[in-house]
């Protein structure tokens, strides 16, 4: 039983739009053009009781939007949404226990107090009486090694100290599903770790569903097996990540020292010359071609060195993001 | 040349402040509506006439909504806009730009006074349509005075605020003191009672502080009406006035602008 | 020994700057509440008796406003003092955090809430601020309901209290509606500004203001229901009608502004982004 189902889920916003310099402001003042922008369209898929999914896209994607749908923060405009069992906008008592959201760029905590000032204030809202409360407090600054941090006002802490009491906050009242967006944004890389490992301990202890959206694909690689990609509002991808990498990356890049400059057009048989660096060169060649291309590069050309690399899967990213849809494999 | 290029500037500055200030035209109509207070104190005044006090009916109906108008184009916000940019950190980057950071505030206050002027207008008329009897122009001569006296009690209104913008230099709570100097602006400055009803003493007295001249100076030469003989302004002597606070409080605000600016440098913002 | 004590003479000017940089960063760490704290009761203390020289200039020259005494026209200025200090302590720091909220997108946590979130919005912090303010009013009050009547009448004094409290709701009401109205326009700071400077006429009793203006401040914007009503009640003049008018209107106004509430959230929650 899917703890989050999408069916042909639909967002559209209306924004109005004015042209710059003093003649738009006038146009702008009289009549107001309007447009309608589809933030999401058509979106389907199904997240399953402790999976831990991440949500990909670019900046404008659709991703944050879709948080908000599932969240229950807005309307979709079409389509079928079930989180937890419960229709998110309604924002039911038994929806909203049940689930949290965790915005990188925005926070709950009270600037001017302690953190736990502001996980009192959690802790009577959802009705958390006090020696539970202390308990998973205790429990949740173990977890996050977090310690005197939480008697500090929040505008002295550290981002990262901060966001580790984002988290805590945020989870205080053990949410069976979490929507995180963007949730290491702006950490250092230790702190992202640290963020990371607390994420995947949590979903391994509590079993609770997670989606995540990145821009950092070390966090997406390190916690998430499943991915859901997402482009102007269309979601074209949904599957492992392994699977992802094969598919977007169906050849390896081989980087060639030789003993002499060589122009391209005699590298060219062998392989697309991605770079030509005086007497380096980087090839890409198909996988399957690999072994066969590079017995007659060692017999044909004077190589002095040769590497195989795997293509890095953030470069991978970033083109099919450029490119806005993924091609079938070959058959 | 030098000048041209100061003047096309600003005029660039102006423009791109007025389409950021249309942005907010339904803000800006509202602020001008919160400028009502003088109509409430207009109706009062006229419930309740003083004896001796010169002015009858129709005359405190032009003088209060004169005083209105040129309260809505002498509205000094420099203080909470500047403690804003300093907070967010805008005004590094300003400070850099070949352009004094003030001029920039200049051209901000005076964009939102033209976005002001149709609902100024607005509110002029039906002011006309509810009281009829009040209907009257001043002369043109008049005129160009009165608004020669607004753009003045603007220039001294916003240095004024600005020396106490000059404070976030300091503290971050430069805005509680702006609430202060509201104080006597409102109750000083003829917004809520003309001067003429004032008892002499006290009407000398707010004549020595640059208040009176916010509001009641240039309200009096809008009206249109005669300037009252005992206790109040010439022509003259309140323009003259005027230019004696503007020559105290300018050089005033740059000893204190660059005493702030050398502060901020210090601290390493 | 004398030249230890005149070293820091040698270099004066140094000396002084120092320590005027000592005092000047202690003073500037530990004033800025205090200072704040001082700013608020000057402010106060200057905005009331700015109110009391337009009153005192109409009582010098025998004028009374709306046939109301000097004395009588205190009481009312009492009433809006309390207000104030009523709307410094709750209402200010509440509800212009609402246009925070909406401003920095962190209206979706307090939606995420389990807890109605009006009431969250409403009630989330208090300020001291105001606690003066409203002390002095009643203080203001009480001493001007002595002097014009002699004595107090206790029922008068409860009657009052009732009077305040559902002023004080119905101010509640109008700044809430107005602070929801974020939600569209996103800065509403100007719209409190608007009501704030439309309140003023609560310093003066509604009988002050022409026919035309009494009845909109009675049926459209409630002034008189938030001053001269609670004035009345203390000094013994409330009619039936008036205190019903005012429990009526502070009721039919949180009414308002719950319904108010819940379609600005249905707006939010299917237009923003």
């Amino acid at each position: 039983m899917a703890i989050v189902t999408a069916q042909g889920l639909r967002k559209s916003f209306r924004v109005a739009a004015k042209d710059p310099g003093l003649a738009g402001t006038l146009r702008h003042l009289l009549r107001r053009r309007w447009q309608d922008v589809e933030a999401v369209r058509q979106v389907s898929f199904q997240i399953e009781p402790g999976e831990v999914v991440g949500f990909l896209g670019g900046n404008g994607a659709g991703k944050t939007t879709t948080l908000k749908l599932l969240s229950g923060l807005i309307h979709p405009t079409g389509g079928v949404l079930e989180v937890a069992g419960c229709q998110p906008w309604r924002r039911q008592r038994r929806f909203l226990e049940a689930i949290t959201l965790v915005m990188g760029q925005k926070q709950q905590l009270i600037w001017d107090l302690p953190p736990l000032d502001s996980l009192r204030v959690n802790a009577a809202v959802y009705g958390i009486d006090d020696s539970e409360a202390r308990r998973r407090i205790a429990e949740l600054a173990d977890m996050l090694e977090l310690g005197e941090e939480l008697t500090r006002p929040v505008r002295k802490l550290s981002l990262g100290q901060r966001m580790k009491a984002e988290l805590m906050a945020a989870l205080l009242h053990r949410p069976r599903v979490l929507f995180l967006d963007e949730p290491t944004l702006g950490l250092d890389v230790n702190a992202q770790a640290r963020v990371r490992r607390f994420l995947a301990d949590y979903n391994q202890r509590t079993g609770a569903t997670v989606l995540l959206t990145s821009h950092y694909m070390a966090d997406i690689t390190a916690l998430c097996p499943r991915v859901l990609l997402i482009h102007q509002g269309a979601l074209f991808y949904d599957g492992g990540l392994d699977t992802l990498r094969e598919r977007l990356a169906p050849w390896r890049q081989v980087r060639l020292e030789l003993a002499e400059p060589v122009p391209a057009e005699r590298l060219a048989p062998y392989g697309e010359v991605e770079r030509l660096d005086g007497a380096a060169a980087w090839l890409l060649i198909g996988r399957d071609r690999v072994p066969a291309c590079l017995n007659r590069l060692l017999a044909d050309l004077p190589v002095l060195d040769l590497e195989v690399n795997e293509p890095p899967i953030e470069e991978l990213i970033g083109r099919l993001f450029q490119q806005g849809f993924l091609e079938e494999p070959p058959a | 040349m030098h000048v041209l290029g100061r003047a096309r500037r600003h005029a660039v500055l102006w423009s791109v402040q007025f389409a950021y200030m249309a942005e907010y035209r339904a803000e800006i109509a509202l602020w001008a509506l919160s400028g009502v207070v003088p109509f409430i104190m207009l109706a009062i005044w006229q419930s309740a006439p003083l004896p001796g006090l010169g002015l009858d009916g129709p005359m405190l109906g032009r003088y209060f909504l004169s005083a209105f108008v040129v309260r809505q184009f002498t509205v000094v916000w420099v203080v909470w806009q500047f403690e804003e940019d300093t907070i967010q950190g805008r005004l590094s980057p300003y400070l850099l730009q070949p352009l004094h950071p003030l001029w920039r505030y200049v051209a901000a206050h005076q964009a939102e006074q033209a976005t002001r002027l149709p609902f100024v207008m607005l509110i002029i008329a039906t002011f006309f349509l509810l009281q009829p009897a009040a209907l009257a122009f001043p002369s043109p001569p008049r005129l160009l005075l009165g608004v020669l006296a607004v753009g003045l009690a603007f220039a001294i209104n916003f240095l004024l605020q600005s020396l106490i913008a000059c404070l976030c230099f300091w503290s971050e709570r430069a805005t509680a003191l702006e609430r202060l100097l509201m104080i006597p602006t409102l109750f000083l400055s003829g917004l809520v009672a003309p001067l003429q009803a004032f008892p002499p003493g006290l009407a000398r007295l707010a004549l020595k502080t640059p208040f009176p001249y916010l509001i009641a100076f240039p309200a009096q030469l809008l009206s249109g009406d005669p300037l009252p003989v005992e206790g109040g302004f010439t022509v003259v002597g309140g323009f003259l006035a005027m230019a004696l606070w503007i020559a105290v409080l300018l050089p005033l605000l740059s000893l204190l602008w660059r005493a702030g600016v050398r502060r901020y440098g210090a601290m390493g913002a | 020994m004398v030249v230890w004590l005149l070293a820091p003479l040698r270099d004066l000017r140094r000396h002084l700057v120092s320590l005027r940089r000592f005092w000047g960063t202690s003073l500037a760490s530990q004033l800025e509440y205090q200072f704040n704290a001082f700013i608020e009761l000057l402010a106060m203390v200057g905005n009331l008796a700015g109110s009391l020289l337009v009153l005192w200039l109409f009582d010098r020259q025998g004028v009374p406003l709306g046939g109301w005494s000097w004395a009588g026209a205190l009481v009312v200025l009492g009433a809006y003092t309390v207000l104030t200090g009523f709307t410094s302590c709750l209402l200010q720091p509440n509800l212009s955090r609402i246009v925070t909220h909406v401003q920095e997108g962190t209206l979706d946590f307090v939606l995420l809430k389990p807890i109605d979130s009006q009431f969250w919005l409403s009630l989330r912090t208090v300020s001291a601020a105001g606690v003066p303010e409203m002390v002095l009013g009643v203080v203001l009050m009480v001493g001007a309901a002595l002097q014009e009547r002699g004595s107090l009448n206790p029922a008068a004094v409860l009657l009052m209290a009732a009077m305040l409290m559902a002023a004080a709701l119905t101010l509640y009401a109008l700044w809430f509606v107005l602070a929801t109205t974020s939600i569209w326009f996103v800065k509403t700071w100007n719209a409190t500004e608007v009501l704030r400077a439309v309140l003023t006429a609560g310093r003066y009793p509604v009988a002050a203001f022409p026919p035309a203006l009494r009845t909109l401040f009675t049926l459209v914007l409630p002034v008189a229901f938030l001053t001269t009503v609670p004035a009345e009640a203390l000094l013994e003049r409330a009619t039936a009608p008036w205190i019903g008018g005012s429990v009526a209107v502070a009721c039919g106004a949180l009414a308002i502004s719950r319904a108010f509430w819940q379609l600005a959230l249905r707006f939010y929650t299917s237009a923003s982004s």
